[in-house]
């Protein structure tokens, strides 16, 4: 018993983990939102497929991430029991907020799960398709208000981009940034708002009651089941996924690394998991190893140079 | 099947024993988290949620129903008896509600907030069952323009209903306003006033606030008035339960309360603690009693714990209809009813009857649950005030640091309310009043926000803030209540008009 | 430390000092806000009200509201404050501080069993080598309530990894 105390308070003081297979998952966001969500799915999934014995989530919330990464890349350098949930967002949030900790510092693993953007308009508006909106766009772009999310985030960026596509000044783009998805929504439901960008999920109910008009979606090619055009069938060459992902401690060694790519590989072939991105409705959007690098690059590049056309980031 | 039919089924099958069952450990569960300051409804509901995962439809949702409800009632519980509001729809309640519970009222307190809650919850309830579809049209109307002229509204009402000096209630207002503006801009992204600390960014946590301003800041006054002030609380002075004079008060202000906290729970960018700032200041209007204000009087507990127990109610309204999560409460059970394969929409009245109805029935039951559990605990929770003091008010500072770290486990966090409790109690000593700087911390942002979008879409053109009828009427309401009792003032004052301007400078 | 006015004739000609002081810090905070918004005062887009405007409305008030502090202060408006006594204070405050610092080494329920003690202690129980040890167990049991039993996430220390 006494061993058993000094060993517990020698394992606490420096943070060791009691068993090897157990996981520690921070979500850096508050309870309920999408990526503690994902981390809290995650938990049940690898419980349930035993891929771990014990896994713990802990919310760490605040600017988009970037002071969870921060706490995360700091305090568990070298701890392979460490995950950290994390997304799209959080690019364009390490951008915007000037954080001086980046994706850099971890170490990411996969990308899990992604959602596209869409662009729509009430059913009751004169706009019928792309061309019509980039028609106003280009003619007058403050007539233009297009209603989203939070400014600097995915749905911003992808206004950013639109514009820039059509060729005209991102900087003149006419954003209103709600906050959450339900404000937003119900603005543009209202008529307040010219368009609505958001990701599929937020508007779908609104686009089967016909509420809303689905004017082009932001994914590569079409989607099954969703009846719209890309944006890139529309003459925008615009391709976008606000995705998640999770990524492990920086500072872990190649078998480490290894370890934990080949857990999450398990986790996210595995039947449980597959079954509540059904009933949550999220797309599966698997990638590792370094074809995620790449993509990871590439969108953080085009990130920084949208931010900085749109005059977010200087 | 009628709506009615519908309503009746999901009764009878939420008031199978077993249901009723997971309903009582629901409520027991909520109420247990909910009383943690700093951790509202919907942290509960989000920490709880995987604990109705193991049961069936049925099942789940009622607890699922009976934890929403107790983690509301349980920071009304705490307001009351310990001053420590657990999110923001309860600070005003601490205001009249803790005032009574010192002086040994705490158990009608008590029983006003939970009977008032019950009432608001159940005509909300069924309000929300039979004229939803009409007030979510009436809440599309409202755009940034309209949200403007209702904050400017809430700003002039709530202002002439705190403190007796009008320098030290505007001061403390802008001291709210002026920490409002820390952290990330909403409509730009720049970061204001945060001077490069990350843990800044996301602006001060309103509810951290109000636990500093609230439970560290009179902590800290009390301790200060040393071997002066009684040393124990009594806790019961008269009856436990509310008097027949309790109930006269009471029942107007629940009413009240419910009409006005319903339809703003309904709006989409409404908020339920605008309906409670609403429901106080109408009730320190109205009131036969206007010296007890500020001293513990029952309307100003039975009125804002209604309204904000309508206005929650109210949010479900855009939830089911549309789809639209407008709280962070209506977000996490969105989250809920994924799991039981329910896709909240403008259709789902129509798809799914059965589970919307018994989701109904699951709150209307909830709601009698934790009425049955708690009324009997008043008498037990009063009795909380009888601990000796040095014991009381350590336990204080144990719950509401609780309630921080387990939000949000950061020492910056920590330290914020140490510095803020420091800030409320010298405000304290110079009789500077707390409630305006968090009805300044909340509001500021809304206000501001809504302007700018109202200008944005208009391009600058500043006429459009009265070119809608809804915004005219209520800029002009605002007017009214901003100019009216200056002039009765100057025409010869009646007791209650010199209380309600309340002041000297 | 005695904050407690007595009025004397003497006395009510003379300015209330501390109000002097409020306002001096109001006049601060002014500053400070319409300094640190300065940088974005050509963000206004298409609303002409950009992220500097409402900031900048809000130091004007808190000027004219520190203004009409000094003239109160002169005119001796601010309300009798009742003594203070600083000791108990500084016990509660050191509770809160020692939390602060001890929580991330030692984890919940040592951190916050030390706050327990020493708000005790300023309150009058100072016997704090019966009321800390026994805050601690208390939080302990909070500890396993709340974290273990309902998955709070609070920060776990060597006592905590005993009972997990």
């Amino acid at each position: 018993m006494k061993h058993f105390f000094l060993a517990s308070i020698l394992a606490g003081a420096i943070a060791l983990p009691a068993a090897a297979a157990d996981y520690s998952i921070m979500a850096p966001a508050a309870p309920g939102g999408g990526w503690d969500q994902t981390a809290r799915t995650m938990q049940t999934a690898l419980q349930t497929e035993k891929i771990s014995n014990k896994v713990q989530v802990m919310n760490v919330p605040g600017a988009g991430g970037t002071i969870g990464i921060a706490q995360f890349a700091s305090q568990q350098k070298g701890n392979p029991n460490q995950l950290l949930v994390g997304g799209y967002v959080m690019v364009g949030a390490i951008l915007t907020n000037k954080s001086p900790v980046t994706l850099k510092d971890v170490t990411p693993i996969a990308r899990l799960t992604g959602e596209y953007e869409v662009i729509v308009v009430p059913a009751s508006s004169d706009i019928k398709s792309v061309a019509d909106l980039t028609a106003k766009l280009k003619a007058n772009p403050g007539s233009v208000s297009w209603g989203g999310g939070s400014a600097g985030g995915t749905d911003h960026i992808t206004a950013g981009l639109i514009a820039k596509a059509a060729g005209v000044d991102p900087t003149k783009v006419n954003y209103i940034a709600f906050s959450g998805g339900g404000e937003a929504l119900a603005a543009i439901l209202g008529g307040q708002v010219t368009a609505g960008i958001s990701s599929y999920g937020e508007f779908e109910g609104q686009i089967k009651a016909g509420a809303l008009r689905l004017l082009a979606i932001s994914s590569d090619k079409k989607i099954e089941g969703i009846n719209a055009p890309t944006l890139k069938e529309s003459g925008l060459d615009v391709v976008i996924q606000n995705w998640r992902m999770v990524a492990a401690a920086p500072g872990l060694s190649d078998d480490q690394k290894k370890a934990i790519a080949a857990d999450i590989e398990k986790l996210a072939k595995s039947k449980t998991w597959q079954d509540s991105l059904k009933t949550k409705g999220w797309i599966d959007t698997y990638l590792s190893g370094p074809a995620f690098e790449a993509q990871l690059a590439k969108d953080i590049a085009a990130t920084e140079s949208i931010l900085k056309d749109i005059g977010l980031v200087k | 099947m009628s709506t009615f039919e519908f309503l009746l089924q999901g009764l009878a099958s939420a008031m199978l024993p077993m249901n009723l069952i997971y309903a009582l450990i629901g409520v027991t569960l909520g109420t247990m988290v909910g009383v943690l300051p700093g951790i509202g409804p919907a942290t509960t509901v989000a920490l709880l949620l995987p604990v109705t995962y193991q049961l069936d439809a049925t099942g789940s949702l009622i607890m699922f129903a009976g934890i929403y409800y107790g983690g509301m009632y349980g920071g009304s519980t705490t307001s009351i008896l310990l001053n420590t509001p657990g999110e923001s729809s309860s600070i005003v309640t601490a205001l009249e509600g803790n005032k009574m519970a010192r002086a040994g009222r705490g158990g009608p307190a008590l029983a006003t907030a939970a009977i008032g809650s019950f009432v608001a919850g159940l005509i909300a309830t069924l309000a929300l069952a039979f004229v939803a579809p009409y007030i979510v049209k009436l809440a599309l109307v409202f755009g940034p323009r309209e949200y403007f002229a209702l904050m400017v509204l809430a700003f002039i009402t709530v202002s002439s209903a705190f403190g007796n000096s009008a320098l030290r209630g505007l001061t403390s207002l802008f001291i709210g306003l002026s920490l409002s503006l820390v952290g990330i801009d909403q409509l730009t992204g720049q970061n204001r006033l945060s001077f490069g600390v990350p843990d800044l960014l996301d602006g001060i946590e309103v509810t951290t606030m109000a636990v500093a301003m609230f439970a560290i800041g009179e902590t800290l006054f009390i301790a200060a008035q040393g071997e002066q002030a009684p040393d124990k609380v009594e806790a019961i002075r008269g009856s436990v339960w509310m008097t027949a004079s309790d109930w006269a008060r009471s029942w107007k202000a629940w009413l009240r309360g419910t009409v006005i906290g319903f339809p703003i729970g309904a709006m989409p960018a409404g908020g339920a603690e605008i309906g409670t700032f609403l429901s106080y200041a109408t009730e320190k209007r109205l009131t036969k009693h206007p010296e007890e204000f500020g001293n513990g009087a029952i309307e100003g507990v039975a009125g804002p714990e209604a309204a904000n127990n309508a206005s929650a109610a109210g949010t479900l309204v855009p939830l089911l209809t549309l789809g639209l999560p407008t709280s962070a409460t209506a977000a996490i059970m969105l989250a809920g009813f994924q799991q039981y394969g329910l896709q909240p929409g403008p259709l789902l009245f129509a798809t799914n009857p059965q589970l919307v109805w018994g989701l109904i029935a699951s709150l209307l039951i909830a709601n009698l649950m934790l009425l049955v559990l708690n009324l009997p605990l008043v008498g037990l929770w009063v009795k909380l005030l009888t601990i000796p003091k040095p014991w009381l008010y350590a336990g204080i500072l144990v719950f509401a640091t609780l309630g921080t770290i387990g939000a949000n486990p950061s020492v910056f966090e920590l330290g914020m309310l140490l510095v803020f409790g420091l800030v409320a109690y010298v405000m304290r000593v110079f009789d500077y009043p707390i409630a305006p700087v968090i009805v300044g911390l909340i509001l500021g942002p809304l206000a501001e926000q809504q302007l700018r979008r109202a200008l944005a879409i208009s391009q600058g053109d500043v006429t459009t803030l009265v070119q809608s009828p809804i915004a005219a009427v209520l800029l002009a309401l605002a007017a009214i209540a901003l100019i009216l009792p200056l002039i009765l003032r100057f025409r010869g004052r009646g007791n209650v008009l010199s209380q309600m301007a309340a002041s000297e400078d | 430390m005695s904050l407690d006015n007595n009025k004397t004739t003497a006395e009510q000609r003379r300015p209330d000092w501390a109000a002097l002081v409020i306002a001096a810090v109001l006049v601060v905070m002014a500053g400070v806000i319409f300094f640190d918004v300065s940088r974005l005062r050509d963000m206004g887009g298409y609303s002409q009200v950009g992220p500097a405007t409402v900031p900048d409305w809000i130091a004007f008030c808190l000027v004219g509201l520190a203004i009409w502090t000094v003239f109160a202060a002169f005119r001796r408006d601010f309300p009798k404050r009742e003594k203070q006594e600083i000791g108990p204070v500084a016990w509660v405050v050191a509770g809160l501080i020692a939390q602060m610092v001890l929580i991330r080494l030692l984890g919940f329920s040592i951190a916050t069993g030390v706050l327990f003690g020493l708000a005790a202690a300023g309150f009058g129980a100072r016997r704090i080598w019966i009321s800390i040890p026994a805050g601690i167990v208390i939080c302990l049991a909070i500890y396993w309530l709340f974290a273990v039993v309902l998955q709070l996430s609070l920060p776990a220390g060597p006592l905590e990894h005993l009972i997990q």
